[in-house]
């Protein structure tokens, strides 16, 4: 068969955005520009033993003449159609050719003339990308239809009727296939090229004057070499194949010069007395359009592929036994007494998250030692910048943490019942029914495929037990429940007909469908506009009030903490720090941490008049591979001192029955000190040992 | 919304319309660039240049370019291809006789490709592990196969060694469907190997997309189940790229079909070109890219009024 003139779709991560003749991908397609990547190359094995079999032929072609046993019209009329012997390795063909002498003397016009195909095409299809994308407009919906109408053209029996009007002239009709596949690779590269195209660094460079070609050669172009070299592999193994299907069936070079294609056809006559002859070509040809697919796959796989929501079987089964083992591990602790806890109440005990698996113990921890409690109907707010493991302590409550994140210690305590050590078929039972989950970008939350009124509906049946038009009516009530005035209108429409807002109250109704005790939302008023993070937040409290539900709330505002909750959690680098009822943390803050989030948040400052300067908090949240066996805030503290090296235990801090994990919090409180915006603090530094050589240059640059 | 959808088939028959123009001009020139005038071609070698002009007057080969191409585009429109420069016989008649070969080959072929290739791509997303794995080596492998080679490797599996298949030939369904089906088995399989390997990357990236959509995570916390998951909310996220590829695949096995024709001695469009391509016989490589044209173009069309449907954002908008 002659493949489809278009790209292949090289690799699973690829092929998401080489999606055929225009459909759209709904959310996804956006390929994100990546480098071109030696090691990317190498670490893949395919790829290497692709590099070398390549290698191994264009050398073994090139040199040929010089140690080839046998000249290609040689023939052996003592060994015709034999097999392996030892003096023709692969055997000969039907005139005693020698197969192995032919395979290789064929090899360099096949090569050569396949590169045509790859420097037209690859070539083409690029110059016309960043065309289309540097003028954009006109010029790219020219472009754009004049590619539509080469891909919708049947290329094989094209190509044949450039055959009949030039002849086999090999090369001029690589050249031309070249022309006709450059369309599909155009398509994959304009969206690279454009998202390029529109990165601030071209438009400084637009600026500064640098012309349109400038700007694709020099900006644009380094950013396709990874795309272009993909491209390349899998368009050079797809001309092989098309230039021995062409040989295969009577297009190829003249008669005797040998081709691969040529060769097959040949052995193909001979199928019924000489099978043995199609297995040398056959192979040469497999392997090398196999060499060049590897290493285009390598090279085209995406660096950080995003991890799936519902991880494939084989990793539910590894998660399944690490849950085992947590639960082996670990006694539970309600098995004694389990009418012990009361109904609703959570208590997270020494929470442990990390990538790997539980009992590995050797990956990295986003989450260390966490313990929190939530009564029946309070709101407890988990504080934090981001990357604190706000999200993942939030999502371990529901056994949701992405593929590859797993709870690796400590317990979720529900109703008496370890979560932490439940599986996944009894952590069905209680997601939705139990705790349910509202997340940060409502949007992205519902499926986009299915109407508000099916997702509803199904969910109420599924978790109530409901028929069709009960579901129906509760779908209604809920509507009208999260304030919602048109809601038959609302259940007719798909997610992307609905405002934000409107989003975020379905996706609540969402959740509350199962009637739960508690309702994990993370970061629910981040992604929407100021008023309607308001109306979403007084709807969140007075559903508190109405259905008595409990609320662990993640946000790293602040104000949705004074607003709603009732407890505080302040984490910072999957840790507590401090930990109380809101009232008194935001009055009097322990730790230094909680101090300067206040200090730094312009809605929250005791009531005073806005300070002339904001404070802000010097460098960046840790990455886990970095945290100190210390205090993890205090290459960032302005109070940091000598002690803060050691690990610190979460104390009583004194006020209620509030925590704080400082060793110096007790004489910050004495000396009542505040967290001042920079420029100001060096002179109100304490005295200051060094704890870390990163501490060391954020205190040098503050005092700058 | 009645008057968009009818515009949107409007603005795409148009599209189809022009790219069928397209290439109806560039055959024609292709052709008039075909070594040997018609009356040459058709009077064969040792004809006198006073026969082969009379031919070619009668044919119009002297008549200005333009004027050709409506001349023929005239009759094109009305149905008739021309004649065959070898045979005399009508284009059209040949063609229509040959299109069903193929258009059961390459129907055959992408349903057998479809199939296998969402099994395989599923199985493969969905299971993971070492099973995602062995399946991406065998799709890999399968890849780079050449068809024509796997075709013959079929001949003599299926046709010589033990004889459950007709190695080579034709059977109309008319004259026995059951006889049809088998001439049709091996063909139709050795297309689909290349096709489901394909599909089922295709599949398995899509369906590894959904996955990785934040939806799938609300669908989780609802206590949806796995399979309902899967199979329900993830394969028609993926269902848009899937059926694409499906239609890319029908596409270019349409057009591939050439090569299974000649291995297997099927009458179709494929064998149609090669031979007119071989002799020369203008008329019917004209009529045959322009019959292939006019198929692809409309399965493309076809294409994308299903993904209109199947697209919700598209279909209301």
């Amino acid at each position: 068969m002659i493949p489809t003139v278009s790209p292949a779709p090289a690799d699973a991560d690829q092929a998401g955005s080489t999606t055929a003749a225009g459909a759209s991908v709904p959310g996804g397609g956006k390929a994100a520009p990546t480098r071109l990547s030696r090691h990317r190359l190498l670490s893949s094995p395919g790829a290497v033993a692709g590099l070398l079999w390549l290698a191994v032929v264009v050398t073994a072609s090139l040199t040929a003449p010089l140690w080839l046993p046998f000249k290609t019209e040689d023939q052996d009329f003592t060994a015709v159609l034999s097999g392996p012997t030892a003096a023709h390795w692969l055997g000969t063909d039907e005139l005693g050719r020698d197969i192995l002498s032919r395979i290789f003397a064929a090899a360099a016009g096949t090569l050569g003339t396949s590169m045509i195909t790859v420097i037209v095409g690859v070539g083409l299809g690029t110059v016309l990308a960043m065309a289309a994308a540097g003028a954009g407009g006109r010029t790219e919906a020219v472009i754009n239809r004049i590619t539509e109408i080469m891909m919708s053209l049947p290329g094989t029996v094209i190509i044949l009727a450039v055959i009949g009007a030039v002849g086999t002239n090999i090369p001029m009709v690589m050249a031309i296939l070249g022309i006709l596949m450059s369309a599909g690779i155009y398509r994959v590269i304009l969206g690279q090229a454009k998202s390029l195209q529109s990165q601030l660094y071209v438009d400084a460079a637009k600026v500064d004057g640098v012309g349109p070609l400038g700007i694709s050669v020099r900006h644009v172009l380094p950013g396709l070499a990874n795309t272009i070299v993909v491209q390349a592999a899998l368009i050079f193994a797809v001309g092989m194949l098309i230039q021995a299907g062409l040989a295969f069936i009577g297009f190829g070079p003249p008669i005797p010069q040998p081709s691969w294609g040529g060769m097959i056809q040949g052995a193909s006559q001979h199928v019924y007395d000489a099978p043995w002859m199609m297995v040398p070509t056959g192979a040469v040809l497999a392997l090398t359009v196999l060499s060049a697919n590897a290493i285009g796959n390598a090279l085209g796989k995406a660096p950080n592929a995003a991890a799936p929501h519902l991880p494939s079987a084989a990793a539910r089964r590894q998660r399944a036994r690490a849950v085992a083992a947590i639960a082996a591990a670990a006694p539970a602790p309600g098995d004694g007494a389990p009418g012990d806890a009361p109904k609703g109440t959570l208590s997270v005990r020494s929470l442990s998250v990390g990538v790997g698996n539980a009992g590995t113990g050797n990956g990295v921890r986003l989450v260390t030692d966490v313990s929190f409690d939530v009564e029946q109907g309070t709101v407890l707010g988990l504080v934090g910048e981001s990357g604190c493991g706000k999200t993942m302590t939030a999502l371990s409550l529901l056994g949701l943490l992405p593929s590859g994140v797993s709870v690796t210690g400590g317990q979720i305590l529900w109703n008496g019942k370890n979560l932490a050590a439940a599986t996944d078929k009894e952590m069905e039972g209680i997601r939705g029914r139990d705790i349910a989950l509202i997340s940060q970008e409502p949007m992205r939350a519902l499926d986009p495929m299915f109407t508000v009124g099916y997702q509803l509906t199904a969910t109420i049946r599924r978790l109530r037990g409901l028929g069709k038009a009960e579901a129906r009516k509760e779908a209604l009530a809920l509507l009208e429940k999260v304030g919602i005035v048109d809601a038959p209108r609302i259940l007719k429409t798909y997610p992307h007909q609905i405002s934000g807002g409107m989003a975020q109250r379905v996706a609540i109704a969402l959740a509350l469908s199962g009637q739960p005790k508690l309702l994990v939302a993370d970061e629910p008023t981040t992604a929407l506009d100021v008023t309607v993070q308001a109306e979403i937040l007084s709807l969140l409290r007075a559903l508190v009030k109405d259905t008595g539900m409990s609320v662990v709330m993640v946000t790293h505002d602040l104000g949705v903490v004074a607003d709603i909750c009732d407890q505080v959690a302040v984490m910072y680098a999957g840790q507590v720090v401090e930990n109380g009822k809101t009232q008194a943390i935001l009055d009097n803050p322990r730790h230094p941490y909680t101090l300067a989030l206040l200090a730094a948040d312009p809605h929250a400052n005791h009531g005073d008049a806005m300070p002339e300067r904001l404070a802000t908090i010097q460098g960046q949240v840790p990455q886990p591979k970095d945290w100190p066996s210390g205090c993890r805030f205090a290459a960032r503290c302005q109070f940091a001192g000598s002690a803060c090296t050691e690990p610190v235990p979460l104390l009583a801090s004194g006020t209620g029955d509030g925590l704080v994990r400082c060793v110096k919090a007790d004489q910050l409180a004495v000396e009542g000190m505040d967290w001042m915006a920079t420029d100001v603090a060096a002179a109100r530094l304490l005295p200051v040992t060094p704890v870390s050589p990163t501490n060391t240059t954020i205190v040098e640059k503050d005092l700058a | 919304m009645e008057v968009t959808m009818a515009l949107f088939i409007t603005k795409r028959l148009l599209m189809a319309l022009a790219t069928v123009l397209v290439v109806a001009v560039l055959a024609f020139l292709l052709v008039h660039a075909m070594p040997g005038s018609p009356g040459a071609v058709s009077l064969g070698a040792g004809a006198s240049q006073e026969a082969i002009d009379e031919v070619n007057q009668r044919l119009g080969w002297n008549d200005p370019l333009p004027a050709q191409f409506i001349t023929w585009l005239g009759s094109a429109v009305q149905g008739d291809l021309g004649v065959s420069l070898i045979d005399g016989r009508s284009v059209s008649t040949d063609l229509a006789s040959r299109l069903p070969v193929t258009a059961s080959l390459a129907a055959g072929a992408t349903i057998l490709s479809a199939v296998l290739g969402i099994a395989l791509g599923v199985t493969a997303a969905v299971r993971g592990g070492v099973l995602d794995q062995a399946i991406g080596g065998f799709v890999g492998l399968l890849v780079a196969l050449p068809a024509f080679w796997v075709g013959v490797i079929f001949v003599y599996l299926f046709a010589v060694q033990s004889s459950i298949f007709p190695a080579t030939g034709y059977v109309p369904f008319d004259v026995s469907p059951q006889g049809w089906a088998l001439s049709l088995a091996l063909p139709v399989i050795t297309l689909a190997v290349g096709g489901a390997a394909f599909i089922a990357r295709q599949t398995r990236a899509s369906m590894l997309e959904a996955l990785q959509q934040e939806h799938i995570r609300t669908l989780r916390a609802t206590a949806t189940p796995t399979w309902k998951i899967l199979y329900v909310h993830a394969l028609r996220y993926a269902s848009l790229p899937i059926v694409a590829g499906i239609a890319l695949q029908f596409i270019g096995l349409f057009g591939g079909s050439v090569i299974a024709e000649q291995l297997f001695a099927m009458p179709g469009l494929g064998q149609a070109v090669q031979t007119s391509v071989s002799t020369h016989d203008a008329p019917a490589v004209q009529g045959v890219v322009v019959i292939a044209t006019v198929v692809v173009v409309a399965v493309n069309l076809v294409l994308e009024l299903a993904t209109k449907f199947l697209d919700p954002k598209l279909r209301a908008s």
